[in-house]
């Protein structure tokens, strides 16, 4: 049994051990690199002034496009007033949509997950757009292995407070789309040959989040497409699940027919 | 006076213990992210005991919803999506998890913000329901209400998801970090005469194949055919 005037040591002993203990922990548990602004949550995109939500995709400067792009925009223009642009039952070497669109035009709110290793995008009930921050370059696109989808292939590191990701690999055709191709922002495609950065900035008081997309790629563009949107932080906001079912024919119609966004309500 | 400051000396020893219990606590929880599969030796699912209201349903009726949802890509939702044979991504921040399925379905989110529930009039149901997630120690427990009965209602071991369906899981990793044993136990007076559990054991791989989300194809007619015409089912309607 300790004696009495052992104690005041044995207390010492137990106080040098327990500070040891309260320092050491959290030191460990640290992240060792620099902290950044967290993304994660929800952030609904803001109408840069156009009044129109079918117009939203369209008020940001407009492209340098190549004349060819634009003699098949115009083509698709008088091709859309049309029952059918393309036949949608055809999935034969084509990829399913991303949302690399929807971050552009959508009124459900944008879901950011930021992990570790990855950064998660999800809109709606489209599933996850991957971005990969754990330090890997991008796949080989140009492999048979490779499979392009809507999302390409994307890689992500920050640059002081800027988020920036780098995606590359999109898809030659599009599946089920309104078009064979996936759009860009005012007549752009999004095509294997394509190269898109994003830049990520979060404003100081966590209220704002402002994307700039740049996209280059000389098959489509005179030169880079760059423009900015912003999107307000939701606090405490959840996704929505959209009901939409290819079971329905009056959603199949409106993949079919309509270039147009559909009526709001 | 060397008593006194003896008991004051300890006494401040005790408080400090307490204070690098409650800092391991909060710094030490396990980080699921990562791919998870299911194996052959996955599952520990046994027989539900079913109301007899849900015991007397028409099996036929409700295996031809499930099936004409996966014909038609709609979402699967819970528990469907946690029991796929792709891996699951689950990727976990500070403040929330996703888990992320191969198969047509919705992100699924776990908030560990601290926040509650919403109000049922703020939060229209999906088919993964809202979930919120604690820890107790180093197990994560996550309580999830706001189902919907669309997507792939039927549940392992019996009975279905319904709109007044609630769910209990517990999330635990193995010591070394491979394994992750997720149990799940479902409540609904409708269903259940008493609560439902089971169990999964995933393991941890590197397996990252691309595409990540499977493309489904509702119009597949080789597809369709196999899962409605193909069945045992007699479909009400044509597929």
């Amino acid at each position: 049994m300790a004696r009495p005037d052992n104690i005041p040591k044995i207390a010492l002993l137990i106080l040098s051990t327990a500070i040891f203990l309260i320092f050491s922990g959290p030191m460990a548990a640290q992240d060792s690199s620099p902290s950044h602004p967290n993304l994660s949550g929800m952030w609904l995109i803001q109408d840069p002034g156009s009044g129109s939500f079918g117009d939203f995709m369209n008020n940001i400067p407009a492209p340098e496009l190549r004349p060819e792009i634009v003699k098949q925009n115009e083509e698709a223009a008088a091709h859309a007033q049309q029952t059918v642009f393309h036949d949608l039952n055809d999935h034969t070497n084509c990829a399913e949509g991303g949302n690399i669109v929807l971050m552009m035009a959508s009124s459900p709110a944008m879901s950011i997950l930021q992990s570790k290793n990855e950064t998660l995008i999800a809109a709606d009930s489209n599933r996850s757009r991957f971005i990969y921050t754990d330090g890997r370059p991008h796949q080989d696109i140009h492999s048979a292995n490779y499979h392009a989808t809507g999302f390409g292939d994307s890689i992500g590191y920050w640059e002081g407070d800027s988020f920036v990701v780098d995606t590359i690999g999109f898809p030659n055709r599009m599946c089920g789309g309104r078009t064979p191709y996936l759009e860009t922002p005012r007549g752009g495609r999004a095509l294997p040959t394509t190269h898109l950065l994003e830049h990520f900035h979060v404003s100081a008081d966590h209220t704002m989040l402002t994307i700039t997309f740049t996209w280059e790629d000389p098959t489509v563009f005179l030169e880079p497409h760059t423009y900015s949107y912003n999107y307000k932080f939701l606090p405490g906001a959840f996704p929505f699940e959209s009901e939409d079912s290819q079971r329905d024919a009056e959603y199949q119609q409106r993949l079919r027919t309509s270039v147009i966004a559909p009526k709001q309500q | 006076m060397n008593r006194i400051r003896s008991v004051l000396l300890l006494g401040a020893c005790f408080f400090l213990c307490l204070l690098v219990g409650a800092a391991q606590s909060s710094a030490d929880h396990p980080d699921f992210s990562g791919y998870w599969a299911l194996r052959y030796d996955s599952m520990d699912v046994p027989f539900a005991s079913l109301t007899t209201q849900a015991a007397a349903a028409d099996k036929n009726k409700q295996l031809e919803h499930d099936q004409l949802a996966i014909r038609w890509c709609d979402q699967l939702g819970t528990p469907a999506m946690m029991a796929d044979r792709e891996p699951l991504d689950i990727e976990q921040s500070p403040t929330e998890i996703a888990i992320v399925a191969h198969p047509p379905s919705s992100v699924r989110y776990i908030y560990t913000d601290g926040r509650p529930h919403p109000n049922k009039d703020e939060f229209d149901p999906t088919t993964n329901g809202n979930s919120i997630g604690e820890w107790e120690g180093q197990t994560l427990v996550v309580d999830t209400v706001y189902f919907n009965d669309r997507g792939v209602t039927m549940l392992p071991g019996g009975g279905v998801r319904t709109t007044n369906s609630h769910l209990v899981e517990r999330y635990t990793l193995s010591s070394d970090g491979q394994r992750l044993f997720v149990s799940f136990t479902w409540t609904d007076s409708k269903v259940f005469a008493k609560p439902h559990t089971y169990s999964y054991m995933y393991y941890k791989t590197k397996y990252v194949g691309e595409p990540r989300i499977e493309s489904c194809n509702a119009n597949d007619t080789q597809r369709a055919n196999f899962l409605i015409a193909g069945s045992h089912t007699k479909p009400t309607k044509t597929p």
